[in-house]
């Protein structure tokens, strides 16, 4: 008997609208690319705790491919902030405003 | 409370404690370390709830090669010390706070008030060897597809951080 | 016979096409000869149809206009002694005023367009006399009332002429609208718009319907006809050409009110209400008039209320069931109110268009070749005895007299008291214009009138001083025209009164118009004193000031309510409301404008907000559930 399920989704929800807290108040490109790091993060909590739950190990797979998918994206996303720093020389997300209508 | 839940409990503890902090600190270079941390003490809830190799992936490509990356590119860049006026600590906290606090009240209240989920988890393990078959078994086609996302993701990143030629470079107003 | 009344109406219409398309083209004799010769011409198979007709009465259908479901309009004629002498009478006068008109207008540029008008009015007119289907009937009806007011206000440069035509096209039009309800009515009832058809079964009628019918077809004549308190457009008519106001206000479109009573006499007849209602009307109008005419300055506007008078009485006859009197009065009134009105012309061109009768006189020296037709006209108006109106007006006044009820009695003499002061208005008339005067016009302010004009009204003197032969109560040709219209439906012959008292009558009324004849010429013969009657003078000179009363009732609220309309609703709540919508789309468009900020956590924001409210609807579900 390890915890109950509720329990862990609840860790799960708490970490993922943290990241979101932080994803949104922050202004710096990279913490808020943090902020999606924990959120995807937790979600993978919720699928292993669910696949443990059901007994179905399908939930372990999906969280692979999560890890697969943050790794790609924080790869093109550093980049394009590479790209951005060197376009405007800022990291402020509040400073990437060229297409404001 | 079993052992097993007792190691839970602190893990989670831990968890938490690092990525607040994470999500707190001026320095990027902080949070990462702090977020590091989350992510190592997040591993071990991994291989209690049955899932080692998952633990291990944990470790490897989430704090070895992701949070790597991320140092790697916040030194590259060179930033200036961040500093930021205190008085705009509330403001920019404040909408994220409220809406983060209605929707966890209602999330752990939907968690808490399922009946089906007050029951505590058996302890199962899926051993690697296992879990690979499965995944090849069952999933051998979004492993393929993930690759794939992995190179393309790779080229993105090579061409958006080569730098341009010096003719693009300087009539880049817009 | 068919052949005969296809020219019978085509031939005018034809004259107004053919004039239409190529008049600007055609030298100004062709046009003027296309015009009279489809009038004359028409005149001419008006003559071969009444000669062939005989007694009898025929039908004929031209065409099926329209047919829907099981309702079908046909153009057809109803060709009988009515008509036939209705037809013969409009296109003889029509014509002769045709010839008239070629010099009347010889200094006018605008004559294409003028004798277009004019063949098309006749082509309308006729279609009123002969048309059997109601509904071509109103076709002719709304013809006659549109050319109207094109011929009113001819010279619309000037904006009282457009007004007077703008005021005919207006009243006519809403006695037109009754017309219109009884045409509903009648298709109701009938399902058939034939004249012959719902006279023959007028009989199906019950009472209440028969006098609502009465009374709407009354409203609709009033209007065309001019009498009250429809009348007001008639004096202001005046506005048009004189050879217009001869043929349209005095032989033709006033009459075409009577008319169509006449038509439909067999349904107006059912309801005595009706009947007295119609007598009612036409015997105070009549009254109305003559005592309006006692204080006119113009000379065109004394005749115009003459009509309206002379008008009255065709309307009192048939109220008095006479239709026979009715028609009798009609033609001799066709004949002797166009020759006043043509003569009037000449004078007033003459006169160098002046029309005020007190800058007249001395034109019985002066301008010899008018005096004589325009004496005998004026003396068959003012019913002197033998000649002209005498015979017409008396036998009405009789059945006025002879029908049954005290009210007629009265009608009797509202009518009779009107005969008596119709002498002395026209006499008024025309001494003012003919007799010396110290202060009449001298030589050198005439000017010259081509003689044309002088002796193509002849024939219609001479019509006027013989009509009464049409149907003299005695010698040879007795009670011709009564024998003639016999077999109109709802005709009689005969009135059915003691001798005596026909005779007590003519005497009365012939001793009656003497006297006041003498009376008028010691009134305004040469050397009489002057004399004014003020206020009363304006009271009659205004027409019983009933035009004030109708720009005060009528025409100020309804300009009071177009102005609020205009200003309040469609300017102010209109306009600004639509453009408030226009401003809040604006705001509302420029709110959410606010919201793009482009800065990344904003949107990182609504991304978050957007999943709470998610949540809390899951989580109200949840509870609800």
């Amino acid at each position: 008997m390890i915890v109950p399920y509720s329990h862990v989704l609840v860790l799960a929800g708490v970490l993922f609208l943290m990241g979101a807290a932080g994803a949104i108040a922050r202004r710096n490109v990279f913490l808020i690319l943090i902020g999606v790091e924990i959120m995807l993060n937790a979600a993978g909590l919720a699928l292993v705790g669910a696949s443990l739950h059901w007994g179905r190990p399908d939930g372990q797979a999906f969280v692979i491919f999560i890890m697969a998918v943050a790794a790609a994206e924080v790869a093109v996303g550093l980049a394009l902030i590479v790209h951005c720093h060197r376009r405007t020389g800022s990291v402020n997300a509040d400073d990437y405003r060229l297409l404001k209508g | 409370m079993t052992t097993l839940g007792a190691i839970f409990y602190v893990l989670a503890g831990i968890t938490l404690t690092a990525t607040a902090l994470a999500i707190t600190r001026r320095q990027p270079v902080h949070a990462v370390i702090y977020l590091i941390v989350s992510f190592f003490s997040l591993a071990p809830i991994f291989y209690l709830l049955g899932a080692p190799f998952l633990a291990l992936l944990e470790i490897i490509i989430y704090a070895g090669a992701i949070m790597v990356l991320f140092l790697f590119i916040i030194m590259m860049l060179r930033l200036p010390p961040a500093g930021q006026a205190p008085g705009r600590f509330a403001r920019q906290w404040l909408p994220a706070l409220i809406l983060a606090s209605i929707s966890l009240a209602i999330t752990v209240w939907i968690f808490l008030s399922d009946p089906a989920g007050q029951a505590p988890l058996a302890p199962a393990l899926a051993s690697p060897l296992a879990f690979g078959r499965f995944l090849f078994k069952t999933y051998w086609y979004p492993v393929e597809l993930a690759s794939v996302l992995l190179l393309a993701a790779l080229v993105g990143a090579l061409y958006l951080g080569r730098r341009d030629p010096p003719a693009d470079q300087e009539g880049e107003k817009t | 016979m068919t052949a005969v009344l296809l020219f019978l109406l085509l031939l005018p219409l034809a004259g107004a096409v053919l004039n239409a398309i190529l008049g600007r083209h055609l030298p100004r004799r062709l046009v003027e000869v296309i015009a009279s010769t489809a009038i004359l011409g028409a005149f001419v198979m008006a003559l071969l149809g009444f000669l062939s007709l005989g007694q009898r009465t025929v039908d004929v259908s031209f065409f099926q206009w329209f047919a829907v479901a099981d309702f079908t309009a046909a153009m057809t004629v109803h060709y009988d002694p009515l008509a036939a002498i209705m037809a013969l009478m409009v296109t003889l006068v029509s014509g002769l005023i045709h010839l008239y008109s070629v010099s009347f207008m010889r200094d006018d540029q605008d004559y294409v367009r003028y004798f277009c008008y004019l063949n098309l009015f006749v082509f309308a007119m006729l279609v009123i006399t002969l048309a059997d289907n109601l509904i071509f009937v109103y076709l002719g009806w709304e013809g006659v009332g549109f050319c109207s007011y094109a011929l009113i206000g001819f010279w619309y440069s000037r904006e009282a002429n457009a007004t007077a035509g703008r005021k005919a096209f207006l009243l006519t039009r809403l006695g037109d609208v009754a017309f219109g309800v009884a045409l509903a009515l009648f298709f109701v009832l009938f399902r058939n718009f034939s004249l012959s058809y719902i006279n023959a079964h007028a009989s199906d009628l019950g009472s209440g319907l028969a006098t609502a019918v009465g009374l709407l077809l009354l409203w609709a004549a009033a209007g065309k006809s001019a009498q009250l308190p429809l009348s007001v457009w008639l004096p202001d008519a005046m506005a048009g050409p004189t050879p217009v106001s001869a043929l349209i206000h005095a032989a033709t479109m006033v009459t075409a009110g009577v008319y169509l009573l006449m038509r439909l006499f067999p349904v107006v007849s059912l309801s005595p209400t009706a009947l007295l209602a119609i007598a009612a009307v036409g015997a105070v109008t009549t009254l109305y008039a003559a005592l309006s005419a006692l204080a006119q300055r113009d000379i065109k506007r004394v005749l115009a209320y003459s009509t309206i008078s002379q008008v009255g009485y065709m309307v009192l006859a048939v109220g008095a069931a006479d239709i026979i009197g009715g028609m009798f009065h009609l033609l001799s009134h066709a004949f002797f109110k166009s020759l006043l009105f043509l003569a009037a012309g000449y004078v007033i061109q003459a006169c160098a268009e002046e029309h005020d009768l007190f800058r007249m006189g001395n034109l019985r020296r002066l301008l010899p070749a008018i005096f004589w037709p325009f004496l005998i006209g004026a003396l068959a108006l003012s019913a002197f005895p033998l000649i002209g109106g005498f015979f017409s007006k008396d036998r009405i006044l009789l059945a006025a007299y002879l029908q049954p009820g005290a009210a007629y009695k009265v009608l009797w003499g509202l009518a009779a008291l009107a005969a008596l002061l119709t002498p002395l208005y026209t006499f008024r008339m025309f001494f003012l214009v003919f007799l010396e005067r110290p202060d009449g016009r001298r030589e050198t302010d005439l000017h010259p009138v081509p003689a044309f004009m002088a002796w193509i009204i002849w024939p219609l003197a001479l019509l006027a001083l013989v009509d009464g032969c049409l149907n003299l109560p005695f010698g040879p040709g007795k009670d011709w025209l009564a024998q003639y219209l016999a077999v109109v439906p709802g005709a009689r012959p005969h009135l059915g009164a003691p001798a005596a008292v026909t005779l007590a009558m003519s005497l009365g009324s012939a001793t009656l118009i003497l006297m006041v004849l003498a009376f008028t010429w010691l009134l305004y013969r040469r050397g009489a004193p002057a004399f004014t009657w003020k206020g009363l003078a304006a009271f009659l000179f205004s027409g019983f000031y009933l035009d004030q009363l109708y720009d005060l009732f009528l025409v100020r609220p309804y300009r009071l309510m177009a102005q609020f309309l205009w200003q309040d609703v469609d300017e102010r709540g209109i306009d600004r409301g639509v453009e408030g919508v226009g401003r809040g789309f604006l705001l509302f468009s420029g709110g959410l404008g606010w919201w793009a900020t482009g800065r990344v956590s904003t949107y990182l924001k609504m991304l978050l907000l957007g999943l709470t409210a998610f949540l809390a609807v899951l989580a109200a579900g949840w509870l609800v559930w």
